[in-house]
């Protein structure tokens, strides 16, 4: 009991945190903070594709087309919509609008996440991949030839709503979310899914249903993430959401390593920062990133987290090296 | 008259030209130890597979408690109540030990998906009796110091151990076990019998087993069928078995 309570209050406190740091964000300069915010997207994005390809072993590479139709969905919504609801100026009223908003986008990715999970899950391995692979360009191609969310042109006027405390408030929710689910005796079935399939069936697990499950969520999250993007541009186009992203953020899952909650978030912050610290190298960068990534599943190719750590054996373990040295 | 727990009737399957069961009828009744032995290749494991729902028969029906399960799905199967443990190992290799045995409470679990994401209290409670529950089954395999080992890391005898707990932690009715003593050493393999013999009046459930080791199927077994090329040459008790000349043709080959 106590070990439930102490995660209950460690979410309070995270929660806490950002309210109080949200107070100190207007003094920071607007190139800092935008990359702080795409931390804080990318973390969600990162952590929610690891419900597919860390926890479920899985493998989706369409995750910007779920994050594209919760962005397309929630700006429509707060585009359209918003200038009727909201009469003079209710700053709580708007703010639960956007929350609805957002959530509204998930939802709709969600349903998105049903769809293409329900006859693709039957896939294996690289054919899973292609397909979702395809699945997110068709998104992209959909939202190119609407035309009254910008067509190509791109869909500008978006109401700028994210703001720091939004952004690692949904952060936290999310990783919370994840984690409570993925100790659980439930989320054990995703894991067992990962591990062996035929396994998972002879111990009474829908193996179908457990991947499709996965799938909602992780869109559910990544519909969000979508939702704060589009509110912080306040401009998104189609090309936002090609491919790029999506391979973008499963590097994020390999690198932090699959299935670990710190290292989709550690390297979802890296990786974030590293591409800017690195525009001093200008017309390198992208080549020191790529050499930087090889290095790195070279000498590390189950994540920087990956696997389990054991510290009390690993810190017994180098001991004992000490000693017989 | 009930009708047995298990009933296979008139169960064939044909992998293209190659008939690996032939018309096999064979019913298991209510706590009973039942032993299938044959040589390599007689289509043992098939067997196996046909009643979990892994390969569907050409022809005939499989029955569990009266009702058919032949066009159910593996998955379903075990929820009726028929677990099994896989002749080449298959553990979650990447899980500890526990939560091995963790999921497979997950058939029987009240709180769902939305109750384990918000981690609901009624969900903590049921989480805490399925944590009990396995340790109390893991302690009955004397498997509890090992229970945060990664199930990978395991010696061989432990880790068939751990695949009879999590089949058991399923609360079937019928327990399939295939070739549960291979690659354990003698006392091992006494140690076993032992155990599954204990578990089978200690849950009253009804064991299939396959196994090579002749002294542990005739130690063990109430009754034990014979299949060769995918047809029953033989059934009844371990001494009957032991002199039947078709048997002992079929493992031996011909006198002459």
């Amino acid at each position: 009991m106590l070990k439930t309570h102490r995660d209950k209050i460690i979410f309070l406190c995270g929660i806490a945190l950002v309210l109080i740091l949200s107070r100190f964000t207007d003094s920071i300069n607007a190139y800092y903070f935008q990359i702080i915010i795409y931390i804080g997207i990318n973390i969600i994005l990162a952590e929610s594709l690891n419900l597919i390809n860390g926890f479920t072993g899985q493998f989706s590479l369409g995750h910007a087309g779920f994050m594209a139709v919760g962005a397309y969905t929630s700006a429509a919504i707060t585009y359209y919509i918003g200038p009727h609801l909201i009469h003079g100026h209710s700053p709580v009223g708007e703010q639960l609008f956007f929350f609805t908003a957002l959530l509204a986008g998930g939802c709709l990715a969600a349903f998105v996440g049903l769809l293409v999970g329900v006859p693709s899950l039957r896939l294996k391995g690289d054919y899973l991949a292609i397909v979702t692979l395809g699945f997110g360009e068709i998104i992209r191609v959909i939202m190119q030839n609407l035309n009254f969310v910008g067509g190509p042109r791109g869909f500008s006027g978006i109401p700028f709503y994210t703001t720091f405390a939004w952004t690692y408030v949904f952060v936290i929710v999310v990783i919370f979310l994840t984690e409570n689910l993925m100790r659980s005796t439930y989320g054990k079935g995703f894991l067992a899914v990962r591990d062996n399939e035929i396994a998972a069936e002879a111990m009474g697990i829908n193996t179908t249903k457990y991947k499709v499950v996965a799938f909602v969520i992780s869109a559910f999250f990544a519909g969000i993430a979508g939702g704060l993007f589009a509110h912080y541009l306040t401009y998104i186009k189609p090309d936002n959401f090609t491919f790029l992203k999506s391979i973008e953020i499963v590097v994020m899952v390999i690198l932090g390593g699959m299935g670990s909650t710190v290292g989709a978030v550690f390297a979802a912050i890296v990786l974030t920062i590293l591409p800017e610290l690195l525009r001093t190298v200008a017309e390198y960068r992208m080549v020191i990133y790529a050499l930087l990534l090889i290095i790195l599943m070279l000498t590390r190719p189950q994540g920087i987290f990956g696997g389990r750590i054991d510290w009390t054996k690993l810190g017994k373990k180098l001991r004992r090296e000490k000693k017989s040295s | 008259m009930s009708s047995p727990l298990l009933e296979l009737r008139g169960c064939t399957i044909r992998f293209g030209g190659l008939t690996a069961v032939s018309n096999l009828s064979q019913s298991i009744e209510s706590g009973e130890l039942v032993g299938m032995i044959g040589p390599n290749g007689a289509g043992k494991t098939t067997v196996f597979n046909i009643i979990t729902g892994v390969y569907k028969p050409t022809d005939g029906n499989v029955l569990f408690q009266g009702k058919s399960i032949t066009n159910l799905q593996p998955y379903q199967i075990t929820k009726a109540g028929i677990a099994r443990t896989f002749q080449n190992i298959r553990l979650f290799q990447s899980m500890s030990v526990l939560d091995n045995v963790r999921v497979a409470f997950n058939k029987n679990l009240r709180t769902k998906l939305f109750s384990a994401i918000a981690h609901m209290p009624a969900q903590a409670q049921e989480e805490e009796d399925v944590l009990e529950e396995s340790m109390k089954m893991l302690q009955m395999f004397d498997l509890t110091s090992v229970k945060d080992e990664r199930s990978g890391s395991l010696p061989y005898g432990a880790q068939r151990r751990v695949e009879i707990v999590r089949a058991l932690a399923t609360k079937p009715r019928l327990l399939l076990l295939d070739e549960p003593a291979a690659g354990m050493n003698p006392t091992e393999k006494v140690d076993l019998m032992q155990l599954i013999k204990r578990i089978r009046d200690a849950l009253n459930i009804s064991i299939l087993l396959i196994e090579h080791d002749m002294k542990f199927v005739m130690g063990i077994c109430e009754r034990i069928f014979v299949l060769d090329y995918g047809e029953k040459i033989a059934e009844g008790s371990p001494e009957r078995i032991q002199s039947d000349p078709r048997v002992i043709e079929a493992y031996l080959g011909d006198q002459e």
